[in-house]
């Protein structure tokens, strides 16, 4: 009878939450205080696939979800990104029958990392996709390792991990264990043979912390690495990019399946490379899978395109707090061929609490700015002025660089009659900022 | 010629610590030195004695120990640097290697170079971190910046800072750091020298021995006010 009252409350506050527009992690945070187990007295489909990782989470699982959808299997997700123990209580409980089996054939939870270890202690992944270990948000992380810890305590026995080979600290998940499927790319030809990135997060071994050394380097510290002690190293691959070209905008998987890419980053092939490989262990055909992703535009509003006055731009959403994620945004920018202008926005750090660190800023390589084809570079928000000392840190021309406190002011220094493309990287807290005063798509 | 040391540059360097070593470069350039920075990791040949300033930066808990073990062969040349009242600035966890002893979260300990008589201990259920206000007496105005740390010390007999807000060496103490001469460890991390253009100058004064010209820091101080007042805002929330 309790599971059944506090199935139908989450419902209902959920159906309510629906119609005045409120977000997903209310129902489940009461439906858990109403019976703090409620997790473990659901019936599980078969399939249980967990999605985590520093970057990429949302989009990964959105994919999964658009392919095995596509493929006639039903899904229950979490689409609006609620990660922790609440949000992935309403989705389950969501798509739970009052008596509480969970009526989709695949559960598909995407969860944060550092919240992993109380979600999974009730619902344990048949299938978990651990993404990469970057410095994401340490103001409220700490450090990798630090993530690392908290995310080895999510990990049980009998779940069958799916990880990035290509990042040594997530692929030492499963080291000496086994049921583990790596996936990762092959040497591509975007690849560089030194690392190209302010600092290394591999430079050691995660295993002995003796010096690793790289045959290649992807991006950042994700790449062909090998400890020069201990013997560890990266893991042969089951599902592998075998080639690409972002210039084209072309990937393929396995010498076979190339897929046409609608978002031309690095990023993006592994989000694709990712779900491949879920949707090829839940059986979905190769071929169907790139036809399904290929020219995917992902739903979830990361990347927008806009009008102001007579020029053309892309907002690049990044995460403030996360090098890694600026410098993809970075090198889509600076790999723009006809010219163009670039704009940054540190107004507020972030959206969910408050800091004024700006660390994170040093971490970042905006040295790939300074290159002929970026123009004019602007810098904007509460924090120019850090903005503008870390760009006098770089060996960009001061003359590119324009400064504005308000937002306003810089959108109307763009708004002229140049005809360079513009790209604008910010973060979810500042992005909205910007869109209100342009044309969306 | 001035020589600064960044040492661990590549192991101990979680929050874009590396900054500090170059605005302090910056700084000598601007006051017309001619600066090296020599950048050396584990296994090093460390002579402390040949540099001006020496910097290490935060690292994670498992790296510390790495470092503290390597970093015990020198312990005379930096226990002599500190006692002849040259320059360093240790920050995060990096200054915690100097003191007695290391305790991390299973309760197993490692000695520390005994440089200084304090003792820490780590935890691993939750990180403390926050954005924070130090006063000192030998500045006028208070450093601003972020401690990220899962650690305590007790035993710090010469703390240089007071926590007006966030995290201090100890939970129920307002003291943070340590100091001894012109040696300073603080739990603040990343660009400590650039979010603080005048401990920037306090310092380059001690590394110069003179006064240093500090007018091309405009961006600088002004990212220091706006910071100070967003930080202020939030204490008088609180």
């Amino acid at each position: 009878m309790k599971k059944f009252l506090t199935i139908f409350i989450c419902k209902l506050l959920r159906f309510a939450g629906k119609l005045i527009g409120k977000g997903s992690s209310k129902p489940g945070q009461v439906a858990l205080k109403l019976c703090p187990d409620i997790l473990s007295r659901v019936q599980l489909p078969k399939y249980i696939i967990a999605v985590t990782g520093s970057n990429g989470k949302t989009s990964t699982v959105e994919m999964i979800a658009h392919i095995l959808t596509q493929n006639g299997y039903s899904v229950a997700w979490n689409k609006e990104g609620s990660n922790q123990i609440e949000g992935v209580t309403t989705l389950v409980l969501g798509s739970a029958t009052l008596g509480g089996k969970v009526k989709s054939d695949i559960l598909l939870i995407e969860s944060d990392e550092r919240f992993a270890r109380y979600t999974f202690r009730y619902i344990k992944p048949t299938h978990y996709v651990i993404t990469n270990l970057y410095r994401d948000q340490l103001t409220r992380n700490g450090h990798p390792e630090w993530v690392y810890d908290a995310l080895a305590d999510s990990i049980t026995d009998g779940t069958q991990l799916i990880l990035n080979a290509d990042d040594p600290l997530v692929s030492s998940f499963g080291h000496g264990r086994n049921n583990v499927v790596w996936f990762g790319a092959d040497k591509l030809s975007s690849d560089t043979e030194t690392l190209d990135s302010v600092y290394n997060d591999g430079a050691y071994c995660p295993v002995c912390k003796s010096p690793m050394t790289y045959t290649t380097h992807h991006y950042n510290h994700i790449g062909h690495y090998a400890c020069t002690k201990c013997g560890y190293k990266r893991q042969n691959t089951q599902y592998t990019i075998t080639s690409v070209d972002l210039e084209k905008g072309e990937m393929t998987i396995d010498g076979k399946h190339t897929i046409t890419l609608a978002l031309k980053s690095l990023y993006n092939i592994y989000n694709i490379l990712s779900a491949y490989t879920v949707a090829s262990i839940v059986g979905v055909d190769g071929a169907k899978i790139a036809a399904d992703m290929n020219n995917y535009v992902l739903k979830n509003g990361r990347v927008i395109t806009f009008e102001l006055g007579g020029r053309q731009g892309t907002l690049l959403t990044s995460k403030h707090e996360n090098s890694i994620s600026y410098d993809q945004s970075i090198r889509v920018a600076s790999a723009c061929k006809d010219g163009c202008d670039v704009m940054f926005i540190v107004d507020a750090v972030s959206r969910k609490y408050f800091t004024s660190d700006v660390s994170w800023l040093y971490d970042i390589d905006f040295e790939m700015l300074d290159n002929g084809s970026i123009h004019q570079i602007v810098l904007a928000g509460k924090y120019v002025n850090d903005l503008a000392v870390r760009f006098s840190y770089t060996d960009i021309p001061d003359s590119k660089i324009k400064r504005f406190e308000d937002i306003g002011e810089a959108v109307d220094f763009l708004n002229s009659d140049r005809r360079e493309y513009i790209y604008v990287i910010t973060c979810f807290s500042d992005k909205g900022k910007f869109l209100a005063k342009v044309k969306g798509e | 010629m001035m020589k600064i040391l960044h040492l661990y540059y590549d192991i101990m360097n979680l929050y874009g610590d590396y900054a500090n070593v170059a605005a302090m470069k910056r700084m000598l350039e601007k006051n017309g030195e001619e600066v090296t920075v020599d950048k050396l990791t584990l296994g090093g040949d460390i002579r402390f004695d040949e540099y001006d300033f020496v910097f290490v930066g935060s690292g994670t808990e498992r790296n510390l120990r790495v470092v503290l073990e390597d970093l015990r062969r020198h312990t005379e040349g930096l226990k002599a640097y500190i006692d002849s009242g040259k320059t360093a600035l240790f920050t995060g966890n990096s200054f915690e290697m100097l003191g007695k002893a290391l305790c991390d979260s299973t309760g197993k300990t490692v000695d520390g170079l005994g440089i200084f008589d304090f003792t820490t201990a780590e935890q691993n259920k939750t990180r403390w971190t926050s954005d924070v206000i130090y006063s000192c007496d030998f500045l006028t105005q208070p450093l601003v910046g972020f401690v990220n740390k899962c650690s305590e010390i007790k035993g710090v007999s010469n703390a240089p800072f007071t926590a007006k807000m966030g995290l201090s060496n100890v939970d129920g103490d307002c003291k943070e750091g340590v100091r001894d001469k012109n040696f300073f460890g603080t739990h603040l991390t990343g660009p400590v020298l650039i979010k603080n253009p005048h401990f920037l100058a306090y310092l380059a004064e001690k590394v110069l021995g003179r006064a240093p010209e500090t007018d091309y820091l405009t961006f600088e101080r002004a990212g220091f006010d706006v910071t100070l007042c967003e930080l202020s805002k939030r204490m008088g929330n609180a």
